[in-house]
C-alpha cells in the first residue's frame, strides 16, 4: 500500500504560508469553511457484526473508515495474594471488584503497516491509556474472585490514514464499547461462571438509562492551535501548519445523586479529563520558504554555510515566509486548549451529545 | 537478492513452437517423468531424491518433548524446508513465495491428510511424546521441487527408525539403536504429489524442468495415495484450465503415484536387505570384527 | 464435535435448512468506500469481506516490465472467528491465499495495459463462516470492476463438498454446494473459481482427503455454483450502474 504517500505533505512553502495566515486570523478561516469548533460530518453504523460482543463502523467525510470489534472471553484470574493474614479481612474486601490492566488487549491495525510499526503501537498505547486511566473500566470486567472477562479490542483502519486517525479510531471504539454486551451471569459468588444463553437478557458493559446521563467510555479528541487560535478536528492540510497538537481524552461519569451534586449543579454532564498527550505535528517536517534576503534571484545573497543560513533564519522577522514551527508549546496555551474542551457547553459536551444521537440499536 | 533469470524470448518461442509440434525440449513425452533416483543414507531417516537434475535431501529426527496442551495425545510433526542459495542464487534472502508455497503444500499433503499417525507417538498423555521433525534441504533446483520433496519426506519417514522406549510409571527411557532395534513410524498411507504444468490452455506437461516452469501459464499439484484417494489439490490461480482437463489430470496423477510408490517400495526393500546381516550373525559375538 | 450427518439422509436438508445445491444468501455492494479507486463489501452467509482496490498507480513492474504488478494484502480481523484469534501476516495459510488471489487476477486482468504500475488489492475479513477464499475472490472481482480495471471476465468462486467422509465408502454420498464452517470442519470440500461462469477453472484448492471418484461430482457442483454466483454478482454490478446513471454522477 502506498502508505508513505499519504503521510507526505504535498504543499509548497507558499501554500503553507497562505494556510497559516488564514488560520491565524481571527476568527480563523479554515480551508473547508468550518468554524473552529465544528467537526466534519461522519457516518456511524453500530452492531454490524453479529459475531462480536460489540462492533461499530465510522466513516469520516474525507473517506477514512474504521471498524472496531470487541470480543470477550471468560478467563481465570491469577490468584492474588493479599496481605490479609495479619490485618484480617479488611484488605480483601478492598480488593473485591478491582480489575487489572492486563484484562484488556487493544490492537490497532493500519493497512500497509506492520504490527510493530511506531504508528499503530503509539495509537494503541494512547487509546489504552485513556481507557485504563482511572481503573473504572477494568472494574467492569470483574466476574468474581476467580474469573473475569478478558476483553479484546481490535481496531481496524480500513483506508489509508489521510489525517491523523486517532479521533476516528477513538470515536469508533467508543461506540463499539457502548454497545458491548455480555451474557447475563446466572451463577452466584465465586462459583464457576454460568451464563444465561438468552442473548436478549444480556447486559451492557456500560449500562445506560434513558433519563439521566450514564457512564461512558472515553473519547479522545484532537485539538490544534495556530497562533493562539484553537481548532478542533483538524484536517490533514491544517495539521501541516499546526503549532501545537494535543490529544485530549475525556470520560463521562454518571451523575451521582448526592454529594458533589451541589458543586456542579449547573452542569449537565460530569466530564473528566483522563489523559493529555502532545503529538508531534507534521508541520515540523515541512520545508521552509526562502526569504528574499537569502534568494539570489531577488537580489539577496545565499548564505555560504548552512550555519550562517540557519543563523539568518533565526533572526528573521515572523510572517515573511513559511517557517516550520520551532520549540514546544506554552503552558497557558495547553491550558487554554484543555479548557476549551472541558468547559461547560464546550466541545466535549457537544461531542457527547452528538454521540447520543447515534442510534444504539 | 539476485533476480531469477528467465528464458529469453527466442527460447520461449522455440519451446512453444516445439510444444505445438508435440515435442518437449528433452524429448520426453508430455506425461513422462524424468528418471527418479531414490537413495537412503547410512543413518535411518535420511533420503536423497533425484529427479533429473533436481535433488532433495530429507532428514527425519525424533526427540521426546511435552505435547501441546490442547492435544495431549498427539506428537508434533513439523516439516521445515530450506531453499538455500546452493540450489539457486535467487533463493538467498528471506523466504520466497516458492518456499512458503512448498512448505504449505507438503504440510497439506502429509499433515492434514493424516499420513503420520501422531497418536502412536504418545508416551505419557500430556507429559511426553515423540516429536518428529522433517528437514527438507533442496540441494539443486531444476523444477518440480514439490514432487521431489514429497517423495523424499514420505520415503524418509518410512525409512526412519526411532529409538525404542519403555515407560515405567512416570519415567520414560528411550533406548539407543545399540541397545535395542529401532521402531518404525506408523504411517497410515503414503501420499505423493504430482505437479502438472499448463501451456496455451490445453497442453499439459508432467514433471516440468526449471525453464519449463518459468514459461508455464499455470500449474496444479495433486496429492494422492496409491489407493486412489486425493489428499490435496492446489491450483493456485494462473491461467484458467477446463474442468475436464483437471479431472483427467487426477487420473494421470494416480498412475504416476502408483509408479512412484513402486520405486519407493523396491528401494526400501533393497535398503532393508543391505542392512540385514542375517539372523544368527547379527547376534553379538566376542570376536573382534576388525581382525580377519 | 462430530457433525450430525444422519439427519441429512432423512430429509435431505442440511443443518441450516438448505438443500444440497443451494447457495447461502449472497449480498454485495460496490463503491462502499469513496476514498478508494474501487471497493466492495460482500456477504456469503455469515462470511463478510471488505475489499478496496487502489491503482493502477505509478511504480512497479519489478516482475515484468511490460505488465502491472498486483499486490494483495489480506488482513483477517481478530474478532472474525468464533474465538478471538490473531492471524499474523506471516501465516502460511494467509500467504497462500494472498498468492492465489494475486496469481488469479494476474492472468485475468489486462495488466499489459498498465506497464510499470501497481494495482493494490486490500482485503479485510470481518467475519468468517466457511468459503473464505471464495468470498475473497468474489469481493476482489467486484472491487476491480468498480475500479474500472479491464479484465477478461468475472472470476467467481464457490465451495463444494461431499456428504461422506473419506473413510466411509457409501455410494449414496451427495455433493454439497457452499459450505459453512461446521460443514468445512467435518466434510471433504474444495474451493473452485471459474472465469465468467464457463467451465474454465482458474483456482481449485482442496485440502481434505476424498475418494478420487467423488471428485467429478464435487467439481461439477462447484462449477455450477460459480455460474450462479456470477449471475448474482452481475446483478449487483448492473444495479449499481443503473443507480450511478440515475443519480447523474457521470
Amino acid at each position: 500500500m502506498p502508505s508513505s504517500m499519504s503521510q507526505q505533505i504535498l504543499l509548497s512553502p507558499a501554500e503553507l504560508s497562505y494556510l497559516h495566515t488564514s488560520l491565524s486570523s481571527s476568527p480563523p478561516i479554515r480551508p473547508d469553511g468550518r468554524s473552529s469548533t465544528q467537526f466534519r460530518p461522519l457516518i456511524a453504523e453500530t452492531d454490524i457484526l453479529p459475531g462480536t460482543n460489540g462492533s461499530a463502523r465510522i466513516c469520516f467525510a474525507d473517506g477514512t473508515e474504521a471498524i472496531v470489534g470487541v470480543k470477550a472471553e471468560v478467563e481465570k484470574s491469577r490468584a492474588r495474594y493479599t496481605h490479609a493474614d495479619e490485618d484480617g479481612e479488611g484488605i480483601v474486601e478492598e480488593d473485591e471488584g478491582r480489575g487489572l490492566n492486563e484484562w484488556v488487549e487493544l490492537c490497532v491495525e493500519i493497512p500497509g503497516m506492520r504490527d510493530d510499526d511506531s504508528m499503530p503501537v503509539f495509537l494503541a498505547a494512547m487509546m489504552s491509556e485513556a481507557l485504563l486511566a482511572d481503573g473504572e473500566f477494568t472494574r467492569r470486567l470483574y466476574i468474581n474472585r476467580r474469573f473475569h472477562w478478558k476483553l479484546y479490542l481490535d481496531i481496524l483502519l480500513l483506508s489509508q490514514p489521510s489525517s491523523y486517525p486517532l479521533p476516528l479510531l477513538s470515536l469508533t471504539t467508543h461506540l463499539a464499547l457502548l454497545l458491548t454486551k455480555f451474557p447475563r451471569l446466572k451463577s452466584e459468588k465465586d462459583e464457576d461462571p454460568l451464563f444465561d444463553d438468552d442473548w436478549d437478557a444480556s447486559v451492557f458493559l456500560y449500562p445506560r438509562s434513558s433519563t439521566k446521563s450514564f457512564d461512558r467510555p472515553p473519547v479522545t479528541l484532537l485539538v490544534m492551535s495556530v497562533n493562539g487560535n484553537i481548532m478542533f478536528d483538524p484536517s490533514k492540510e491544517e495539521l501541516s501548519v499546526a503549532e501545537v497538537v494535543l490529544a485530549v481524552s475525556v470520560g463521562e461519569r454518571s451523575r451521582s445523586e448526592e454529594g458533589d451534586m451541589v458543586i456542579d449543579s449547573g452542569k449537565t454532564r460530569d466530564l473528566r479529563l483522563l489523559a493529555v498527550r502532545t503529538i508531534d505535528p507534521p508541520s515540523r517536517l515541512t520545508h521552509p520558504g526562502v526569504p528574499n534576503a537569502l534568494n539570489t534571484a531577488t537580489g539577496g545573497s545565499a548564505a555560504d554555510t548552512s550555519e550562517k543560513a540557519s543563523g539568518q533564519r533565526e533572526t528573521m522577522a515572523e510572517g515573511s515566509v513559511w517557517q516550520p514551527p520551532r520549540g514546544g508549546a506554552k503552558r497557558h496555551q495547553i491550558a487554554a486548549m484543555i479548557q476549551k474542551v472541558l468547559e461547560q457547553g464546550g466541545v466535549a459536551e457537544e461531542v457527547m451529545a452528538g454521540l447520543d444521537g447515534v442510534d444504539l440499536g | 537478492m539476485p533476480r531469477e533469470l528467465g528464458p529469453s524470448l527466442n527460447e520461449r518461442q522455440f519451446f512453444l513452437q516445439a510444444l505445438k509440434e508435440e515435442v518437449r525440449i528433452d524429448s520426453r513425452g508430455f506425461g513422462d517423468f524424468r528418471a527418479i533416483q531414490l537413495d537412503f543414507g547410512d543413518e535411518y531417516g535420511v533420503s536423497d531424491v533425484r529427479i533429473g537434475k533436481t535433488r532433495v535431501l530429507t532428514n527425519i529426527t525424533a526427540e521426546v518433548t511435552t505435547p501441546f496442551p490442547d492435544r495431549p495425545f498427539d506428537g508434533p510433526f513439523t516439516i521445515t524446508t530450506s531453499l538455500s542459495a546452493m540450489a539457486s542464487p535467487s533463493f538467498s534472502g528471506p523466504p520466497s513465495e516458492t518456499e512458503v508455497l512448498l512448505a504449505r503444500l507438503l504440510e497439506k499433503t502429509l499433515r492434514r491428510s493424516g499420513a503420520l499417525d501422531t497418536e502412536s507417538l504418545c508416551l505419557i498423555a500430556g507429559r511426553a511424546v515423540f516429536s518428529i521433525r522433517a528437514d527438507v534441504h533442496v540441494l539443486s533446483h531444476d523444477g518440480n521441487l514439490t514432487d521431489a520433496a514429497c517423495l523424499g519426506v514420505v520415503a524418509a519417514l518410512r525409512h526412519f527408525r526411532r529409538g525404542d522406549s519403555e515407560v515405567k510409571g512416570e519415567d520414560v527411557k528411550v533406548f539407543t539403536m545399540a541397545e535395542r532395534e529401532g521402531v518404525a513410524l506408523s504411517l497410515l498411507h503414503y501420499p505423493l504429489c504430482v505437479t502438472f504444468s499448463f501451456y496455451e490452455g490445453e497442453v499439459v506437461l508432467v514433471d516440468a524442468t526449471l525453464s519449463e516452469e518459468q514459461m508455464r501459464e499455470g500449474s496444479c499439484t495433486i496429492g494422492m495415495n496409491k489407493h486412489g484417494e486425493v489428499c490435496q489439490i492446489a491450483k493456485l490461480g494462473g491461467a484458467p484450465v477446463d474442468a475436464v482437463i483437471l479431472l483427467s489430470c487426477s487420473n494421470l496423477a494416480l498412475r504416476h503415484v502408483e509408479r512412484m510408490s513402486k520405486v519407493m517400495e523396491e528401494r526400501l526393500l533393497e535398503d532393508a536387505k543391505r542392512r540385514y546381516k542375517g539372523g544368527i550373525k547379527a547376534e553379538p559375538s566376542s570376536e573382534n570384527a576388525r581382525v580377519p | 464435535m462430530p457433525l450430525d450427518t444422519s439427519s441429512y439422509s432423512l430429509a435431505l436438508l442440511r443443518l441450516d435448512g438448505r438443500r444440497w445445491n443451494e447457495l447461502r444468501r449472497i449480498t454485495a455492494q460496490i463503491s462502499t468506500m469513496p476514498s478508494a479507486d474501487g471497493s466492495s463489501y460482500l456477504e456469503m452467509g455469515n462470511t463478510k469481506v471488505l475489499c478496496t482496490v487502489t491503482g493502477p498507480c505509478e511504480g512497479g513492474g519489478t516482475r515484468d516490465r511490460d505488465r502491472a504488478d498486483i499486490r494483495v494484502e489480506l488482513a483477517i480481523a481478530g474478532f472474525s472467528g468464533v474465538d478471538r484469534k490473531r492471524v499474523g501476516r506471516g501465516d502460511k495459510r494467509v500467504s497462500e491465499m494472498v498468492s492465489t488471489i494475486q496469481s488469479t487476477f494476474a492472468s485475468t486482468l489486462f495488466t499489459n495495459l498498465y506497464p510499470q504500475s501497481t494495482i493494490h488489492i486490500s482485503l479485510h475479513v470481518l467475519s468468517q463462516d466457511g468459503s473464505l477464499l471464495a468470498a475473497l475472490l468474489n469481493a476482489s472481482t467486484l472491487a476491480l470492476i468498480d475500479a474500472g480495471i479491464p479484465m477478461r471476465d468475472y472470476i467467481t468462486a464457490s465451495t463444494a463438498g461431499s456428504t461422506s467422509s473419506y473413510s466411509s465408502n457409501d455410494e449414496s454420498a451427495d455433493p454439497l454446494l457452499d459450505l459453512n464452517t461446521s460443514e468445512e470442519q467435518e466434510l471433504p470440500f474444495l474451493t473452485v473459481a471459474t472465469l465468467g461462469g464457463s467451465d474454465q477453472v482458474s483456482v481449485l484448492v482442496m485440502e481434505t482427503r476424498v475418494q478420487a471418484g467423488r471428485l467429478e461430482g464435487m467439481l461439477a457442483v462447484g462449477v455450477d455454483g460459480c455460474k450462479q454466483v456470477r449471475e448474482i454478482l452481475d446483478d449487483v454490478v448492473r444495479e449499481h450502474g443503473k443507480e450511478v446513471l440515475k443519480s447523474g454522477r457521470l
